[in-house]
């Protein structure tokens, strides 16, 4: 599964799609992710702050084309704050649109009080609840996890929900949560840094 | 090197990042609404005329006014180039060093949990006539602070920050109410005169004028935030500056008219008395003389919802502090968390909550005075520290700007900050000289040097911290004064090569 699913349904984790997570950090979260899928597969980098495109020809996924089209298209943004804010902007619909095209979550529109919103409900339970467990069993084996795992975890600290995932875990998981960021490479080091930076900033502005 | 623009191309990132952006306006709303004016017109003004006996406070704002606007001129102008905008401590460490930033954020934690624990010494009296209406009857102040700590307490966890709509409605409503006031005091002067006296410098330039300066800038806390919304604002060179501008001649404009007015109507000469002796309620005394008893319901609610709004900001204010350090990991990294589902900064919020509760209890075991002792006392010694924050702030711009200072105009990089931190290191020597007229307490006691002191030992046992943060942790060092940005410089190794060409894309 990729990136910014599992981390869609680790802050979505609950059988009416409720949110876990604010909106502003699971939009930057899921901004993290989806930046981070095109790292992991060479489309683009990160360096300095600033996000470049390194391999333009177009990713198997619709919605990393998508996004991968964006920063070719805009080449004029670098700053990786930048795309973070403006990623985050839609990322949750966009994901929860994938998750929905994928049979994984079901969209429902409700009306209340003249609003219209739009919630994503799982189809299956433990297909929702597994992302966060299978973290949780990583950090219970001592080897190390793989680079997409690591990054994952790092954004699930960078935006504030490690206890979502590690609300049973003991002091040993705790540790090796803590070691493996700086473990990342450097590229997804500096992302998981700008994603926390900027959840930080949204908390600061006091905002919601 | 291809010289085609593509700046002005039309860009979907730059739109859709600048809808809902804030204008000047809403900035000016933002800082006023923290500054809440009905709480400083009838609870600081009123208790600082009995207390400090000075009568030249009205002539005290313009003062201040003149001295922050000098002030501002380099801090928005540093602003831009800060992370961590709205956190004085920042300035400090960027412009005097990092152990100086550390020093100045405990100086600002002490500070701003002292303006927001005062504000539960007035609670109780802003209620009393409020819930004599609705009841008939009032309980002591403690059970009202404890009710309202509560409230406080809740709201900062949810992270139900007031909405925004709201806030401005009851802001407009303060001014309104408070304009209305002025009109009943100046329309029915005491002798049936109205007189100057108030803007006459010899009515300021007495012994105990430091500590009207000082009241004056307790007035003016909150007009440093407007820089917070520099990347949220529509244009950071013109919105942020001239909010801020403007933030502080509206509160001097507002604040020198009810404070001159209060003494035209009570008279000149009679101020001081009639102030010692009716305290919080002499406001609302004369608005029932001149205007009736439904412009005093109104006024007496107004208040009560002033206090609520001002607590519940200066919690989030020190709540955030307390996070940008516990990110920053100044303060124990716990600090720096956040509750997943409200985003609230739980450990930070709770710390303030917990600090309240204990002096709420402190206060009401040992019967001490509510208004005087917590409102007054709490209110002009955070003041005092605010005032040494702005003060060393200044200097730091100036720090800042020798090292720095292309592309700034010699006005604003030097001349106006220079004669800004002239200006209030003269407020600090006044104050510190009459800081006994300030708490109203014998020049002898020791409160006139213990409270004050409380600032320079935190200072030098948070410059201490950062020798020591400096030796043994070098990577948390480098984060000091970065805030919510330091998640970065965390992960930005020291001599990184500049980004190689060839990542780039040729097109």
């Amino acid at each position: 599964m990729l990136i910014a699913d599992e981390f869609f349904l680790i802050a979505h984790n609950d059988s009416r799609g409720k949110a876990k997570l604010h909106p502003a950090a699971t939009g930057l979260g899921l901004a993290g992710g989806l930046l981070g899928e095109l790292i992991l597969y060479g489309h683009v980098t990160v360096s300095n702050g600033h996000v470049s495109v390194v391999d333009r020809r177009p990713p198997a996924d619709a919605l990393a084309h998508t996004v991968l089209d964006q920063l070719i298209g805009e080449s004029q943004h670098r700053a990786i704050g930048t795309w973070l804010s403006f990623l985050a902007q839609s990322a949750t619909t966009s994901v929860g649109e994938r998750l929905a095209r994928s049979g994984v979550l079901r969209r429902q529109e409700s009306r209340r009080l003249l609003r219209t919103s739009v919630s994503y409900l799982p189809i299956d339970l433990n297909a929702v609840a597994w992302p966060a467990t299978r973290l949780r069993a990583l950090l219970d084996r001592p080897d190390p996890p793989s680079v997409p795992d690591a990054l994952l975890l790092g954004l699930v600290v960078a935006a504030g929900l490690t206890r979502e995932v590690l609300w049973s875990a003991g002091p040993r998981a705790h540790h090796r949560l803590n070691v493996l960021i700086p473990a990342l490479p450097a590229p997804l080091k500096e992302l998981v840094g700008h994603t926390e930076a900027a959840v930080g900033a949204a908390v600061l502005r006091g905002v919601p | 090197m291809p010289t085609t623009s593509t700046v002005d191309r039309p860009s979907n990132v730059s739109e859709s990042l600048a809808r809902g952006r804030l204008g000047v306006p809403s900035v000016i709303f933002f800082v006023l609404s923290a500054a809440a004016p009905l709480t400083v017109v009838a609870g600081v003004v009123t208790t600082g005329y009995g207390v400090i006996g000075v009568t030249g406070i009205p002539l005290a704002f313009l003062v201040v006014a003149a001295v922050l606007a000098l002030f501002s001129v380099g801090y928005v102008a540093m602003s831009r180039r800060v992370e961590n905008a709205g956190a004085f401590y920042a300035y400090i460490s960027r412009g005097l060093g990092r152990p100086a930033g550390v020093g100045a954020a405990w100086v600002a934690l002490i500070a701003y949990n002292a303006l927001q624990v005062g504000l539960y010494g007035t609670i109780g009296v802003a209620a009393e006539p409020v819930l004599d209406r609705i009841f008939g009857g009032h309980p002591h102040w403690a059970i009202v602070a404890l009710v309202a700590w509560a409230l406080v307490a809740l709201l900062g966890l949810l992270r139900v920050d007031i909405n925004g709509l709201v806030l401005a409605a009851l802001l407009v409503a303060e001014i309104v109410v408070i304009l209305i006031f002025d009109l009943g005091q100046i329309g029915n002067p005491a002798g049936g005169e109205v007189s100057f006296a108030s803007f006459s410098p010899d009515n300021l330039f007495v012994p105990g004028v430091g500590a009207v300066l000082v009241l004056a800038i307790l007035g003016f806390v909150g007009f440093e935030s407007a820089v917070v919304f520099s990347e949220e604002s529509k244009d950071p060179k013109r919105t942020v500056p001239l909010a801020t501008y403007l933030s502080v001649a509206i509160i001097a404009a507002l604040y020198a008219l009810s404070s001159w007015t209060m003494a035209v109507a009570v008279g000149p000469d009679q101020i001081v008395a009639a102030a010692g002796e009716q305290s919080v309620g002499l406001i609302f005394n004369l608005a029932a003389e001149h205007l009736g008893d439904t412009a005093v319901t109104i006024g007496q609610a107004l208040f009560l919802t002033s206090v609520l709004a001002a607590m519940i900001s200066f919690h989030n204010t020190t709540a955030r502090y307390t996070f940008a350090l516990g990110r920053e990991r100044v303060l124990p990294a716990v600090f720096g968390q956040t509750s997943a589902r409200s985003g609230a900064p739980r450990a930070a919020s709770l710390a303030q909550s917990v600090f309240g509760l204990l002096v709420i209890l402190l206060y009401a075991v040992n019967g001490w005075d509510p208004v005087v002792k917590l409102f007054f006392w709490g209110g002009t010694t955070g003041g005092f520290g605010v005032l040494l924050l702005i003060a060393t702030t200044s200097v730091a711009v100036i720090a800042y700007f020798v090292r720095s200072g292309a592309g700034e105009t010699l006005w604003r990089r030097a001349v106006a900050p220079g004669l800004a931190t002239v200006a209030l290191f003269v407020i600090i020597w006044l104050a510190v000289s009459n800081f006994a007229n300030l708490l109203g307490v014998a020049p002898d006691s020791t409160l006139r040097w213990a409270l004050p002191a409380v600032y320079p030992v935190a200072a030098a046992l948070g410059v201490a911290w950062a020798l020591v943060l400096r030796n043994s942790r070098p990577d948390t060092y480098a984060r000091i004064g970065l805030g919510a940005a330091s998640a970065v410089a965390a992960v930005r190794p020291a001599e990184q090569p500049p980004a190689p060409a060839a990542t780039e894309v040729p097109r």
